[in-house]
């Protein structure tokens, strides 16, 4: 439920979207964010002011309010995870992919008692997991990796701030989670047995916004996309800079950043228009993940799109 | 351990200054490190003396420092006398552009207390009171101390930074270059700068010595990043690079290098310089794009971008937008040059209406819409205004000479032109001063397009004096005709071409018998009056001819010659007219001028010329003459008694009888009253003469019958003989005689006297 929340939960409290009215008509478009590595270069842009007043940004705690938000039609668009945005459009909104933010590549990590050096020892084990999130879906690979079903395991469904808890309490054997409740959990003698770089290009944020917006609003969307790849500029060349920031806004210490910058891809430009591509990674995985979470009950059915990405709002080259 | 040759040694010692006051060995095997002195250099020296040392110990070579201001280290660069150095990155950036170098060995890792960071940045700062100075905004205008324009932190993050906020500090602010940090904090202190600029740490290096300085004071534009050890009002760079350079072997610098990293925070040369050591090289793009950004050197100097350049990279479009102009140029031009010559063309056509001699108008629904100057000119109007949106019925006289209402004619007129058809038509204009003039009007429609009324030329040609030639050609001809003079025109030769009504009259030709032939000419003359006429130009006479009916006539005539555009003769103009009857009269008048009315003989003036004539020839042929003078005797009491016809039947009598007495040539004439004069030519003798005197007198004694009455009456005769010794008028003869006459009358009448001279 919580998935990308673990920092800044504070800095979002006060920013909480209730009461604003939707409006995904012209005007600025209304985006919900919340705080994740991947998202930063949104955050970066508009410390920096690169951000045009086309676009406002709905800072939330979690995911939950972005999806909130745009099946309510208070947001025009959201960072999400591409489960997350097919959960959205498995619920009748209609969604647009723009931006590919970042690839996770080890930020999504099952962490295990030190007595269980294989996947296949899990048969059996507790593991904690927040089925709703994206670690859901990792949980689902794992077992398809490991050969295993959800009936070879207890899975113990619990919102990943809670799993240092649990471990500490001897409730679960294994946990999947990300930063910083991996380090909780080493510090705690966890080990990491699998994670997302193990299945490269899966785990996909990206910026959606909803057809309706894309429509109507082009322009605000580029703006939002631009402004995506101005802060990813100013991440890359001025990474000094960068961390101290990153870490002031999650309120973590700066190797910190770098460590969580260490298990996520950044894509830029050029990698998105590979992404975002008619016969690209996330169009593929998007189906394959619909199949996979149908077959799991997770949605009532395939979203049955046809095209999912757009990488016309992509800035054609970057000023 | 390398060996490195210098080749010119004494140009390095005589570059080595007074300033490197360290022991450096003239060894050619030790290693120069540079160290940038940003701030004082006995500081610096003071923190990498241990470091050198370390380097040396470490690394197996000597190490020598030389701390440097950023001029010195260029120059030593550029002299190859420093083998590494360790400076900001700016100056790196610049020293990289101006030679190649084998790029970064370290990135400086500074610390602070528990912290330590590999980033840099600017911090800008006032004194705490300054309440004015708040916002980075407040900085416009404020006067500014810096250490120098090379200094990352002391100079170029600030300037980013505040260009970014909308502050140009190189276009509008005073900027002090103090050449150190500790400069710049005391300009700020001391109040001679509103605001300082350097870069993070040099505060908390400086609190160390001065505790109460943080508290003097403040930090503009601070930012809280967490972690970051130092106040800081900019965003942040990477620390200081150490940098190799490509002189150096590649063993000393892998031994240098490993020195550098194997550096511990704790190690006495790393506490003494404040860092905790080095690290990997960093990434100095983002310097690169701030020294882009400020067109600071390396990069004060945009890279030339020439046309070949943009060729190159927009050649297509390039193509495609030259075909394009050049295309829109070539169109451009020849529609320009269309359309020129249809201006020039309609200047022309418009210039050649206007311009037409004849007047032209176009017309269009009934009234004039366009005239041309020999229109405006022929109605004698002072411009065409006056002209337009008027009927040509305006200006006309209100009916034309054929009796027609000028409205209604030229109405009818429109409508067989509108109907297509072209007319033309004599028309009467009255102009603007009421004058007349007569034109040949060519009215023909003109196919518009889109016109449901077409438009209709006029054309005017002025035909007045054409008109005017005609009316005077009917005045002459109906002259010719209605003449009582008989007029004829002949050619060159004198054969009659034409003649009119008068001349068949007075001459009585039919027609055919006129023309063809010669004009009654003088018997005497003919033909010869011509060559007259062709010479002297005309020619006049009087001469008798016969009638056509044989009857006389007398004709005065009067031939000029007509000469042709040569000046030859081709016609001759004949006028003459019958004056037999004037000549009759002339003779009569004639008659009664000379003779007696009553007796029919001369009178005394025809007297006195036949004896002029008399006199003349009887001189000239040698004979004499006398000259008699006859009156009667007793008349008067006859008249008295039998009134004057009896008197005047007498007086014929007489005279009747004394002329048959005459000689044929001899003239009798009556003076007047009852007294006759005679002149007797010839007389050979006097006796003879004496006879005819005597016979006389026989003849007039008879008895006369007049009014039933048998009358008788004598004559008293005087005479004179001419010539005589004196030289005589015929008056002197006259009155001889007459005295003579009177000496018969004195002597008893009835008898004849000569003249004698009175004696004494």
């Amino acid at each position: 439920m919580q998935r990308r929340d673990f920092l800044g939960l504070s800095i979002a409290a006060g920013l909480s979207v209730a009461g604003l009215s939707g409006c995904s008509k012209p005007g600025p478009l209304a985006f919900g964010i919340h705080p994740w590595i991947g998202y930063e270069p949104l955050y970066l842009a508009r410390d920096f002011g690169w951000l045009p007043e086309t676009v406002t940004f709905r800072t939330g705690t979690s995911a939950r309010d972005s999806m909130n938000g745009l099946l309510s039609g208070e947001l025009g668009g959201a960072a999400l995870t591409l489960d997350e945005t097919i959960r959205v459009w498995s619920q009748g909104t209609e969604l647009v992919v723009v931006a590919v933010a970042d690839v996770s590549a080890g930020a999504d990590v099952l962490m295990v008692r030190p007595r269980i050096s294989e996947l296949a020892d899990l048969r059996g084990q507790r593991i904690a997991v927040e089925l709703d999130g994206v670690s859901g879906i990792l949980l689902l690979k794992i077992l398809e990796v490991a050969g295993l079903t959800r009936d070879d395991i207890v899975t113990v469904d619990l919102p990943v701030n809670l799993h240092p808890e649990a471990w500490a309490r001897g409730d679960v054997d294994a946990s999947v989670c990300y930063e910083p409740t991996v380090s909780a959990l080493e510090q705690e003698g966890g080990v990491r047995l699998f994670d997302s770089s193990e299945m490269p290009e899966t785990i996909f944020d990206v910026l959606v916004v909803t057809r309706d917006t894309a429509e109507q609003n082009p322009r605000a969307v580029r703006d939002l996309v631009a402004a995506h790849f101005s802060g990813l500029r100013h991440l890359v060349r001025s990474m000094h800079d960068s961390i101290y920031r990153v870490a002031s806004r999650q309120g973590i210490r700066p190797e910190n950043v770098k460590s969580a910058l260490g298990t996520v891809m950044l894509p830029d430009l050029a990698a998105n228009q590979r992404y975002l591509a008619a016969s690209g990674r996330v169009e593929a995985m998007a189906r394959s993940l619909s199949r996979l979470m149908v077959r799991e009950g997770m949605i009532p059915g395939e979203p049955g799109f046809r095209r999912l990405c757009d990488p016309a709002f992509l800035p054609r080259r970057l000023s | 351990m390398s060996v490195r040759w210098r080749p010119s040694i004494l140009i390095i010692i005589s570059f080595v200054t007074a300033c490197l006051t360290s022991e450096i060995a003239p060894a050619r095997e030790t290693l120069a490190l540079g160290v940038f002195a940003y701030r004082s250099d006995h500081i610096i020296r003071e923190r990498y003396e241990p470091l050198v040392r370390y380097l040396s110990e470490e690394a197996g070579v000597d190490v020598t420092l030389e701390v440097l201001n950023q001029d010195q280290m260029s120059r030593a660069v550029a002299a190859n006398r420093l083998d590494f150095f360790l400076t900001n990155p700016s100056h790196f950036l610049q020293i990289r552009s101006e030679r190649s170098l084998t790029g970064v060995l370290a990135t400086l890792v500074r610390r602070s207390g528990d912290n330590s960071t590999a980033s840099l940045g600017g911090v800008m700062f006032t004194r705490a009171e300054r309440e004015d100075i708040d916002a980075l905004g407040d900085i416009q205008g404020k006067s500014i101390a810096s250490p120098g324009v090379h200094f990352l932190g002391g100079y170029q993050a600030q300037a980013l930074e505040l260009l970014d906020a909308g502050v140009d500090i190189r276009r509008m602010n005073l900027v002090r270059f103090v050449d150190t940090h500790d400069r710049v904090v005391r300009s700020v202190l001391s109040e001679d700068s509103d605001v300082g600029f350097i870069r993070t740490s040099i505060l908390e290096e400086m609190a160390l010595e001065d505790p109460d300085l943080l508290a003097q004071i403040k930090v503009l534009n601070h930012q809280a990043l967490a972690g970051f050890p130092y106040a800081v009002s900019t965003r942040l760079y990477p620390e200081w690079p150490l940098v190799a350079l490509p002189h150096v072997n590649e063993r000393d610098v892998r031994r240098v290098a490993s020195a550098l990293f194997a550096l511990e925070p704790e190690d006495e040369a790393a506490a003494a310089a404040g860092i905790s050591g080095f690290s990997p090289p960093a990434d100095y793009q983002s310097v690169e794009y701030l020294a882009r950004t400020l067109r600071v050197p390396p990069y004060d100097q945009m890279p030339q971008v020439t046309w070949v350049d943009v060729l190159n990279q927009y050649r297509i479009w390039v193509f495609t937008i030259l075909v394009l102009v050049i295309l829109l140029l070539g169109s451009s031009l020849w529609l320009g040059r269309s359309k020129r010559e249809l201006a020039v063309q309609q200047k022309r056509l418009k210039r050649l209406i206007r311009d037409w001699p004849q007047p032209a108008l176009l017309i269009r629904e009934g009234v004039l819409v366009n005239t041309n100057r020999a229109a405006v000119d022929l109605l004698r109007y002072a411009s065409d205004e006056s002209l337009h949106g008027k009927g040509l019925a305006v200006f006309s006289p209100e009916y034309q000479p054929d009796g027609q209402l000028s409205s209604q004619k030229m109405a009818q007129t429109l409508v067989r032109v509108r109907g297509g058809l072209v007319e033309q038509c004599e028309w009467m204009l009255l102009r603007s001063d009421r004058t007349e003039v007569w034109v040949d009007m060519t009215l023909a429609p003109v196919e518009g397009e889109g016109d449901s009324e077409p438009v209709i030329l006029c054309s005017l040609y002025d035909i007045t004096r054409r008109k005017q030639a005609e009316q005077r050609q009917r005045l002459a001809a109906s002259v010719f005709d209605h003449a009582r003079e008989a007029i004829f025109i002949t050619d060159s030769h004198g054969v009659v071409l034409d003649a009119n009504d008068a001349y068949l009259e007075i001459t009585g030709r039919p027609q055919k018998r006129a023309i063809g032939r010669l004009p009654p000419l003088p018997l005497d003359e003919g033909s010869s009056v011509f060559s007259t006429a062709r010479n002297q130009g005309f020619w006049s006479g009087e001469f008798a001819c016969k009638h056509h009916n044989g009857d006389n006539l007398i004709l005065a005539v009067t031939i000029s010659s007509v000469r042709g555009d040569h000046g030859e003769v081709s016609h001759f103009v004949g006028i003459f007219s019958d004056i037999t009857r004037l000549k009759e009269q002339e003779r009569k008048l004639l008659v009664m001028a000379h003779y007696d009315a009553l007796t029919g003989l001369p009178n005394r003036v025809l007297f006195s010329d036949r004896l002029q004539q008399a006199m003349a020839l009887a001189l000239r042929q040698g004979v004499r003459l006398a000259v008699v003078y006859i009156d009667l005797d007793e008349f008067k009491p006859v008249n008295d008694a039998f009134g004057h016809e009896a008197g005047d039947q007498l007086l014929i009598e007489i005279s009747s009888r004394m002329r048959a007495v005459l000689r044929e040539e001899d003239t009798l004439a009556r003076l007047g009253g009852d007294e006759f004069a005679a002149i007797v030519t010839n007389v050979q003798r006097e006796d003879s003469l004496e006879g005819l005197l005597a016979r006389l007198l026989g003849r007039v004694a008879e008895p006369v019958w007049v009014a039933n009455h048998s009358v008788e009456v004598s004559a008293s005769i005087g005479y004179t003989l001419f010539p005589q010794t004196e030289n005589l008028d015929g008056d002197q003869l006259l009155r001889q005689a007459d005295q003579a006459m009177y000496q018969a009358k004195h002597r008893g009448r009835n008898r004849y006297v000569r003249f004698s001279a009175p004696s004494g």
